[in-house]
């Protein structure tokens, strides 16, 4: 049976125009990710993760190659199109959380509900047991400065799957936790992977967390190395 | 999310509030001031009861901007026109600045008026008396026999009579006549005619003997005193209600900047969620709507505290609040509020939303 690659990336660059030089972020990539998969990209500072992962996200456009994530190319959508694919496709997790302050927890998960409108793919069930394996049920009434770092992370990531999004982009999601509450996040992303099926990139500066991926890049100096 | 991002920063949605505040109350009290006494003024004129107005060549419908005068006599050639039933000449002189006194013939200007009701006293008969109406009695809290200075004399007060012909003082016509120099003139009569069927015929015959002298029947008279067709009115209203928006725009678009800039890393987060630039300009623009009703709330009912205050307080003076105003005035407000909002809202769509999101 073939394989479903959600993710291809072929021979991606970026180049990011600083007053009137130019900086070379990514200098060809090459990577399919497999739908269901759980990989971890990792890499020194400025390698380019952070780059690979807001083009597949749709935040920024590639300058050349081409970015097919779940059959779109990215290559063809102008910034329209770019979001509308993280409406429907995609999911962030972020290192600083980045909760709405003046929102709950859940008016943060409503308001992702919101903006994506009819491109959600929200189905109440499924998002009831993604809650409940986050085990934030009883903190969805809080707001982010009455949740510890630990569980706005956890809000962070329901929010991002609120509308079933096809993979979820996790950008350093325990950069800003103890060792405790990492180890809690990374489970529950590992399991939201092996139980439900989601397909997750995860960047990380630390190997432990890596190993809780399928399977682990790394990048330097904007290329692919392993 | 709107009411909560509003609630956030009390103080400056407070203020973005005050302003739109201020935009309406200047908006309706000032165009409803200068309305009200105009058309105040204008009533007054019609409560007299002529049908018709002759003035001499150069006078204006605004008693008191000119000091034009005929000779009385003048009346009694008017008087004999076939339709006309009473004349009276009046001589109105000012006081005090703005207010005016008419200096009558009582039982003439009873032929053409009805007459006063007098709530207090008797109607004045002679010498150095005067008859006040009961708005600047009670203004001015003066009652039956007290003196009041008009021109260098003392005058005692004969009577309160109830407001609306003319003016809210009346004097004797020999008294004011001796007093400025002018005996046997007339700043103006006052006719009435037989019927309706007799106005036309009568304007006709004595416009054809005076040519050159403002007559007019009372109905035009009016007209041309309300607000609306008072030339520079308009301007005026329009200069008043510039001001006013600028106020509401600077304050609104000051207000709003600060926000975008200060919600950079939030703008940016509703981005990566997926949110469009028409979803961050709806909600920046949202926010904005509910400060401008709220304010337009309160500026509609500070107006109306403001006008029951004045006139409890100013008796004579008139401020008409009408809904139609409001109604103006809420939607410039609310339109100079968004157009406040509008290029804040559009910097804050077009953020990219990978520096936003790095913004601290």
């Amino acid at each position: 049976m073939a394989l479903h690659h959600i993710i291809e990336v072929e021979s991606l660059k970026k180049v990011f125009q600083v007053g009137k030089v130019d900086v070379p972020a990514l200098r060809g990539v090459d990577l399919c990710v497999e739908a269901g998969e759980f990989l971890a990209v990792i890499g020194p500072s400025g390698s380019g993760k952070s780059t690979l992962f807001h083009i597949i996200g749709g935040l920024t456009s590639p300058s050349a190659g081409r970015v097919l994530v779940d059959g779109v190319d990215l290559a063809s959508l102008g910034d329209a199109g770019r979001t509308r694919l993280r409406k429907e496709k995609v999911g962030f997790v972020f290192q600083r959380f980045n909760l709405l302050p003046t929102l709950t927890a859940q008016g943060n998960v409503d308001v992702a509900r919101d903006i994506a409108g009819d491109f959600s793919h929200y189905q109440a069930a499924h998002f009831q047991e993604i809650v409940k394996m986050l085990g934030i049920e009883r903190r969805l009434h809080h707001r982010p400065a009455e949740l510890s770092g630990g569980e706005q992370q956890r809000v962070a990531i329901a929010r991002a799957l609120v509308n079933g999004p096809a993979i979820l982009l996790a950008d350093e999601p325990t950069g800003n936790l103890d060792s405790e509450n990492s180890q809690a996040v990374l489970e529950v992303l590992r399991s939201l992977n092996r139980r439900l099926g989601q397909t997750i990139l995860m960047i990380t500066h630390n190997p432990e967390a890596a190993g809780f991926a399928h399977r682990t890049v790394t990048m330097r100096d904007g290329r692919m190395v392993s | 999310m709107v009411v909560n991002n509003l609630a956030r920063r009390p103080v400056r949605t407070a203020l973005s509030m005050l302003a739109v505040l201020i935009e309406v109350v200047l908006i309706i009290s000032v165009v409803g001031l200068v309305r009200g006494l105009l058309d105040e003024g204008a009533r007054r004129q019609q409560g007299i009861g002529a049908d018709i107005v002759v003035q001499p060549p150069g006078a204006s419908v605004f008693m008191g901007l000119s000091s034009a005068t005929m000779p009385v006599k003048m009346g009694d050639v008017l008087g004999q026109v076939p339709g006309v039933t009473a004349v009276t000449p009046v001589y109105f002189q000012s006081f005090g600045g703005l207010t005016l006194a008419y200096g009558i013939d009582s039982e003439s200007f009873r032929a053409v008026s009805g007459g006063f009701q007098v709530l207090q006293g008797r109607t004045i008969q002679g010498g150095y008396e005067v008859m006040i109406d009961d708005v600047y009695a009670a203004e001015n809290k003066v009652k039956v026999g007290d003196r009041r200075e008009l021109w260098g004399h003392d005058f005692t007060v004969a009577g309160i009579v109830e407001h609306g012909k003319g003016a809210r003082l009346f004097v004797p016509l020999a008294t004011v006549q001796q007093l400025s120099g002018s005996q046997d003139k007339a700043s103006i009569f006052y006719l009435r005619v037989a019927g309706p069927q007799d106005l036309g015929p009568v304007l006709a015959r004595f416009k054809s003997m005076l040519p050159g002298y403002n007559i007019r029947s009372m109905a035009e008279m009016t007209s041309l005193m309300m607000a609306g067709n008072l030339p520079g009115v308009k301007p005026f209203e329009r200069i008043m209600i510039a001001i006013a928006v600028v106020i509401g725009f600077l304050v609104i678009f000051l207000a709003m900047y600060t926000t975008v800039l200060e919600r950079t890393r939030e703008i940016g987060i509703l981005k990566s969620l997926g949110a469009s630039k028409s979803y961050i300009v709806n909600v920046i623009l949202r926010e904005t709507v509910l400060v401008a009703l709220a304010g337009i709330a309160l500026g509609i009912g500070a107006s109306l505290l403001m006008r029951h205050v004045v006139l409890h307080n100013f008796r004579t003076l008139a401020i008409l609040i009408t809904p139609g105003w409001m109604l103006r005035a809420s939607l410039i407000a609310i339109g100079g509020a968004l157009l406040g909002a509008f290029y804040p809202a559009l910097r804050a769509a077009r953020q990219d939303p990978i520096e936003a999101l790095a913004y601290e």
